[in-house]
């Protein structure tokens, strides 16, 4: 026990307190201190809405690494791929020699990016769960690439997007994560807040987590218009054969929303134009499957 | 008097998981009702069937390997079955019936492969064999499951845990209908081999001596258990506790001939099952729980009452 405690004291001595302020810094949203001087030009981007950002405040050409998952803008995928980051292959990441590691700020990646640390390469963990979490990100990856100007316009532009009062619904909708057990989409969102912005209800706006398991009587129950899937496939999904769930009436009138995961399943630069084509397909003005 | 209680709890359960439920449906719209008719009733039946064949399986399991600690799910089954459901995904087979039908197949060759572990010699079956080699095959199908789910780059395929610990979401008269025409069988021979079984409780030499075809029954428990729990795993997932816990309560009241044992295991594995996944739909709505979760939450308490009686005793 004691020698436990020494060890620990030991560790906690030895452990970086926060790099000395030897210039201007940034505090992440795991609380960690990253360095923005100079100005990052060799970045691993560990999620796809971070490496849209990155194009879309001109940062992309220095991007050095992305995960498989980041296929946008198309310039995206010419940056050579380290894998699907969930955990994050700390090994490939090094490998590219980076001077900025980007992590979407979860358990994993907090353990991955301390692992990075050791290894001296800045990482930066930032929340990007919500709309609301567009901005910030927008504005701290402008910092660190030294892009501040059109990170600060991109972050506008989000922000007012986050702001914008939803329109009055005209329609209903489910998100449908999964289908056995039935795993819904609840208040907590991203998806939510896309279709309060399109004019439909979620059928499930009191469950108020991100996701949850429901029971089919439920969602049969609550009748929603629609039946949202996020699916990169024209066919309806396999579970719209099964008897069972015929008894939720969108899936008799098979109104299935086939959303493409790319567009409609991150918060992004393009949030906006899914708010939009959402909207024009929930007014039956379908856009053309691409 | 103690199956007239038992035939009321087993009513009582099916009763209240066709009136209970998330969504509200007025008592004198109960008989019209989709939602209930299309599918809290078949979900009601299909929890009894499978609560029931759980309670069965695990009796004869525990008579066969003369382990209480023996329940449906240790033999190897839910590792084969998932391991299935995985396959199947990561070569996108896409249709309604298809991760039932490729857990049911991982689990028929799960069986299959345990089976033929436990045929020492090539002819007769040894329990032991059996309980170590279905962990064994176990383990080693999660191995693979774990590392298709981690190579592969389908998102869709961690959501195979998901399914595989699915409860009953996915009930509808179709998978009662195949659980009715397929379970009979199985359970027919399990309670044909009730007095054998019986004498199996008293060792295999003695049971021997007084007329048992000992390594017949053996094959016959062992197969017809399997198939029953592969069946279930099909269309419900991995549902604990239930073929562990009811035989060891069924055992309490009506001792340990089978005759009996057996279908009191039946009626309270179906009845508890039962009034779980009304459980399970009703006390966190609109949200639900998993319903491996309740049978859990009642089946340990129990379970525990039931070893300290068992150590003051």
């Amino acid at each position: 026990m004691r020698r436990l405690l020494l060890w620990s004291l030991l560790l906690v001595a030895c452990r970086p307190s926060g790099r000395p302020a030897a210039g201007p810094a940034l505090t992440d949203a795991a609380g960690r201190t990253v360095p923005l001087a100079p100005p990052a030009r060799r970045i691993v981007s560990l999620l796809p809405s971070f490496t849209e950002i990155l194009f879309a405040i001109g940062a992309g050409d220095h991007l050095v690494g992305r995960t498989a998952w980041c296929d946008y803008p198309p310039a995206a995928r010419a940056v050579p791929s380290v894998g699907d980051g969930m955990p994050p292959n700390v090994e490939a990441v090094a490998a590219r020699k980076p001077d900025l590691v980007v992590l979407y700020h979860s358990g994993p990646n907090v353990t991955a990016a301390g692992q990075l640390a050791r290894l001296g390469i800045p990482g930066v963990l930032l929340d990007l769960n919500r709309l609301e979490d567009l901005a910030p990100a927008a504005r701290a990856l402008g910092r660190l690439t030294g892009r501040e100007a059109a990170a600060e316009s991109l972050a506008a532009a989000m922000d007012s997007l986050a702001a914008r009062p939803p329109p009055p619904p005209f329609t209903s909708i489910v998100f449908v994560v999964w289908d056995n057990p039935p795993i819904i989409i609840g208040r907590g969102s991203y998806l939510h807040q896309l279709a309060a912005l399109a004019g439909a209800r979620n059928v499930f706006d009191d469950v108020t987590v991100p996701s949850a398991q429901v029971s089919l009587e439920t969602i049969a129950a609550r009748n929603p218009e629609w039946v949202a899937v996020l699916s990169d496939s024209a066919a309806p999904p396999a579970f719209a054969a099964r008897r069972e769930w015929r008894a939720v009436r969108a899936v008799r009138d098979r109104r299935f929303l086939l959303l493409a995961g790319s567009l409609f399943g991150r918060p992004g630069p393009r949030s906006s134009q899914a708010v939009a084509e959402l909207r024009a397909r929930l007014e039956g003005r379908g856009v053309a499957p691409r | 008097m103690r199956w007239m209680l038992l035939g009321t709890v087993a009513v009582l359960a099916l009763l209240a998981s066709v009136v209970l439920g998330p969504a509200a449906v007025p008592l004198s719209e109960l008989g019209r009702s989709d939602i209930v008719w299309n599918l809290r009733a078949p979900r009601a039946v299909l929890a009894f069937l499978v609560g029931g064949s759980l309670g069965v399986a695990g009796a004869g399991l525990q008579a066969l390997v003369r382990n209480p600690l023996a329940d449906p799910f240790l033999l190897g089954l839910s590792g084969g079955a998932g391991l299935g459901a995985v396959i199947a995904l990561a070569l996108h087979l896409t249709g309604p019936w298809v991760l039932p039908l490729a857990a049911f197949a991982g689990a028929l060759a799960a069986l299959g492969l345990v089976y033929r572990m436990g045929l020492v010699g090539g002819a007769a079956l040894d329990p032991r064999i059996l309980l170590l080699g279905g962990v064994a095959v176990g383990a080693f199908a999660a191995a693979i499951t774990t590392a298709i789910v981690s190579l592969a780059d389908a998102a869709e395929l961690r959501n195979a845990f998901l399914w595989l610990w699915g409860g009953l979401s996915a009930a509808s008269w179709d998978s009662v209908l195949l659980l009715v025409l397929y379970a009979p069988v199985p359970l027919a021979v399990l309670l044909a081999a009730a007095r054998p079984l019986d004498l199996l409780a008293l060792g295999e030499e003695p049971a021997r001596y007084l007329g048992a075809d000992v390594e017949a029954v053996k094959r016959r428990v062992y197969l017809a258990a399997s198939l029953l729990t592969a069946a279930a795993v099909a269309v419900s997932g991995v549902i604990g506790f239930v073929g562990l816990v009811v035989p060891h309560i069924a055992r309490l009241a009506w001792g340990h001939r089978h005759r009996s044992l057996l279908p009191a295991a039946f009626i309270g594995g179906g009845a508890l099952l039962a009034i779980a996944d009304t459980l399970a739909r009703t006390v966190v709505a609109p949200r639900e729980l998993p319903v491996g979760v309740v049978t859990a939450l009642i089946g340990v308490p129990v379970f525990a009452l039931l070893l300290r009686r068992w150590t003051i005793a």
